[in-house]
């Protein structure tokens, strides 16, 4: 009863606080809607049966684990900064002696509501959205009906990510459970382990050594291991690559650093640096996207530029631009949106140093520009550093393309630009919480 | 002694509520103020409204400077703003520096604000840091800090720019009587002692009582004055 009680007075909305309540429901909304289309997809691709049945439905796993990672990381930043909004009255409450379990029930119930209404949002705007992909083409003839997953999978998704939100409020709120008075003491920055090189090299040894064996896997179990080694080679890498994107990010926020004259361009390497993987986290999810964008891309263009005679290859080669210009929308959406409740919360977590800065005089632009740059510069790093390293990779074929076939190439860059865009959109967004916050600051009437 | 700054009859309200009313200070070069007074009486608001950070409803605060005096609440919000970043100097009681830069990058973040090159403002963090007996905390990242050594950073930024008038909001509330002692020394020394004017917000009587003269507010207005070394109270201020 005092936890419900507790729960309907924090309720309450009280000025600044709309955005840390419509983001993170915003944000479930899109992770429901998307899960929803996304598992739609892979239902609709499992129907098709022509010569090419096999290739989609390995297409229509790849892109679902390419999604698994920004729907993952978009989840969880809603999550987090759901639970923030409370962090300092529940602090208070903690202070007053409501118990440990008071708060957490408190915390998990509104962070739960908040991605109810979110999910509930998600699967109903999935239900406008699911007949619009549906008249996307694949294998010569629109998906139609074949989109529509079974009923299940609406509650199945909703349950899902009302689950993992309860669970990521629980553990995101541990700390104001344990030390109420808690106060950012960071001494030093989390470091990315050079011994996980280590993890890396054996990690990817076996994904090279699984992959050269393909022969063998489908001697043992057919087409269906084959298939399963390849996603778990691609996983592998995937795995791979949250290793390594921190050191790479790591290394070029050194050279940010070092090279930084103004205010924002320091503050924004050293936000970077501050917390490599938080930065990685926030947009890595891009490089695998975008590097297998540009590398089937091409991959696609060079085969319509060989001019294949085959139809149900030519058919294919589209339908693999469709499925790469989606996923990569898809992508972009979830980290622009991740980007804008991340910031959010940031934003709200510094709002006492930001009230002192204003004071201090430094504008609003100049804090706006370090944390957009901050987001921004590891991203322009992850999107291009992948797409360039997959032209590389095709090196003579890429030439090739963009002399012959252009408009093929094109179309990537385009979305890839778009989804930039899309991202610095998010951080647009939340423009007006830092505006508002640094304003509310200097309200003291005492 | 010349005044740096002046509040002439200065009214402030939020909503039905009035936070001062018709406050006259006068702050002069080398001199420091301490403003005293329950929760909710109107100093920070008073420390606010001189700073440019609020505007009063009516009266006038006049900074002067070389070229004559400016009327603080009549410029807009950017030149106020600049004005916070050129003329004053400000130390918050939690310190408020960015985490994620070191002591020096802290206080050379206003000289880089003006404009001045990152060497140069690194340079002038660093002595400026000396000066205060932390010089080799400049690459020290602010949670490898004592709370006594973090405000100090505080003060540091505080002078960067070399402001005339310096704001303190309690900057001794978080720190133990000790290192209030010590962290208050260094901040008359390097405002007070530099020809700087103080201005301190606090509940510390024993940081009141270091200071050339104390105001005690109560209601928005400033209701005795007490100066150092004088035992009896000047009665309400003019």
């Amino acid at each position: 009863m005092t936890v419900l009680t507790l729960a309907r007075l924090f309720a309450r909305r009280s000025g600044g606080d709309a955005a840390t309540v419509l983001l993170p429901a915003v944000a479930f909304a899109v992770v429901t809607m998307c899960t929803t289309v996304v598992v739609g997809g892979v239902f609709a691709f499992f129907t098709l049966d022509g010569p090419n049945g096999t290739t989609y439905r390995f297409l229509a796993l790849l892109a679902l684990v390419l999604l698994v990672v920004p729907l993952v990381s978009l989840s969880g930043a809603a999550a987090r900064l759901s639970a923030r909004r409370r962090d300092t009255r529940l602090s208070s409450l903690r202070l007053l002696g409501a118990s440990s379990a008071l708060v957490s029930a408190l915390t998990v119930l509104e962070s739960t509501a908040v991605a109810f209404v979110g999910a509930a949002a998600g699967a109903a705007a999935s239900l406008a959205a699911l007949p619009l992909f549906g008249l996307l083409h694949f294998d010569g003839r629109p998906l139609g009906g074949a989109i529509w997953p079974p009923v299940w999978v609406f509650f199945a998704v909703v349950v899902t990510i009302v689950a993992l939100s309860a669970i990521s409020a629980a553990v995101g709120l541990r700390a104001v459970v344990l030390t109420p008075l808690g106060v950012r003491t960071r001494v030093v920055s989390p470091r990315a382990r050079w011994i996980r090189a280590l993890v890396v090299v054996l990690v990817l040894a076996a994904a090279v050594a699984a992959t050269s064996s393909l022969d063998s896997f489908a001697q043992i179990g057919g087409l269906i291991a084959v298939i399963a080694v390849l996603l778990a080679a691609f996983a592998a890498v995937l795995g791979v690559l949250g290793v390594v994107g921190p050191l790479v990010l790591k290394g070029f926020g050194r050279r940010w650093l070092k090279r930084a004259e103004r205010p924002a361009q320091l503050i924004a390497a050293r936000g970077v640096l501050d917390d490599v993987k938080a930065a990685w986290r926030q947009v890595g999810s891009l490089a695998m996207v975008s590097f297998v964008a540009v590398f089937t891309g091409i991959g696609v263009a060079f085969t319509q530029t060989t001019g294949s005679n085959d139809p149900a290859t030519r058919l294919l080669a589209t339908d693999i631009r469709t499925g790469v210009v989606l996923t990569l929308v898809m992508s972009f959406a979830m980290v622009a949106c991740a980007v804008g409740v991340n910031q959010a919360a940031a934003i709200l977590d510094r709002r006492a140093l930001y009230a002192s800065l204003d004071r201090i005089g430094m504008p609003v632009d100049v804090m706006d520009a370090a944390r957009r740059r901050a987001v921004m510069a590891p991203l322009l790093v992850v999107t291009i550093g992948s797409a360039l390293a997959a032209a590389l990779v095709l090196f003579p074929l890429t030439g090739y393309t963009l002399l012959l076939r252009p408009a093929g190439l094109a179309i990537i860059a385009a979305c890839l630009a778009c989804g930039i865009g899309l991202v610095r959109l998010g951080l647009a967004v939340t423009r007006p919480v830092l505006v508002r916050l640094v304003t509310a600051g200097v309200v003291d009437p005492t | 002694m010349q005044n740096l700054i002046e509040a002439r009859s200065l009214f402030k309200d939020f909503g039905t509520t009035r936070a001062l009313r018709g406050v006259d200070l006068a702050v002069a070069a080398g001199e420091s103020v301490a403003v005293m007074g329950p929760s909710g009486c109107g100093k920070t608001t008073l420390l606010h409204t001189l700073a440019g950070i609020e505007l009063p409803g009516a009266g006038q605060v006049l900074l002067h400077r070389d070229g004559g005096a400016v009327d603080v609440a009549a410029l807009n919000d950017r030149q106020r703003s600049e004005l916070r970043r050129t003329a004053f100097g400000f130390v918050f009681q939690q310190g408020l520096l960015l985490p994620e830069l070191t002591a020096g990058e802290n206080v050379a973040l206003p000289l880089l604000l003006i404009g001045r090159a990152r060497a140069d403002a690194e340079a002038e963090a660093s002595r400026l840091l000396a000066a205060l007996g932390i010089g080799d905390k400049a690459a020290a990242r602010l949670g490898e800090l004592s709370g006594g050594q973090q405000q100090r950073v505080a003060i540091a930024r505080a002078q960067a720019v070399q402001p005339s008038v310096v704001f303190a909001d309690e900057p001794t509330g978080a720190l133990d009587s000790a290192t209030s002692a010590e962290v208050m020394t260094a901040l008359l020394a390097s405002t007070v002692g530099a020809g700087r004017a103080l201005i301190v917000v606090t509940h510390d009587a024993g940081v009141a009582a270091r200071c050339d003269r104390t105001l005690h507010m109560r209601d928005g207005v400033i209701v005795e004055t007490a100066v150092r070394g004088s035992a009896a109270a000047a009665g309400a201020a003019s």
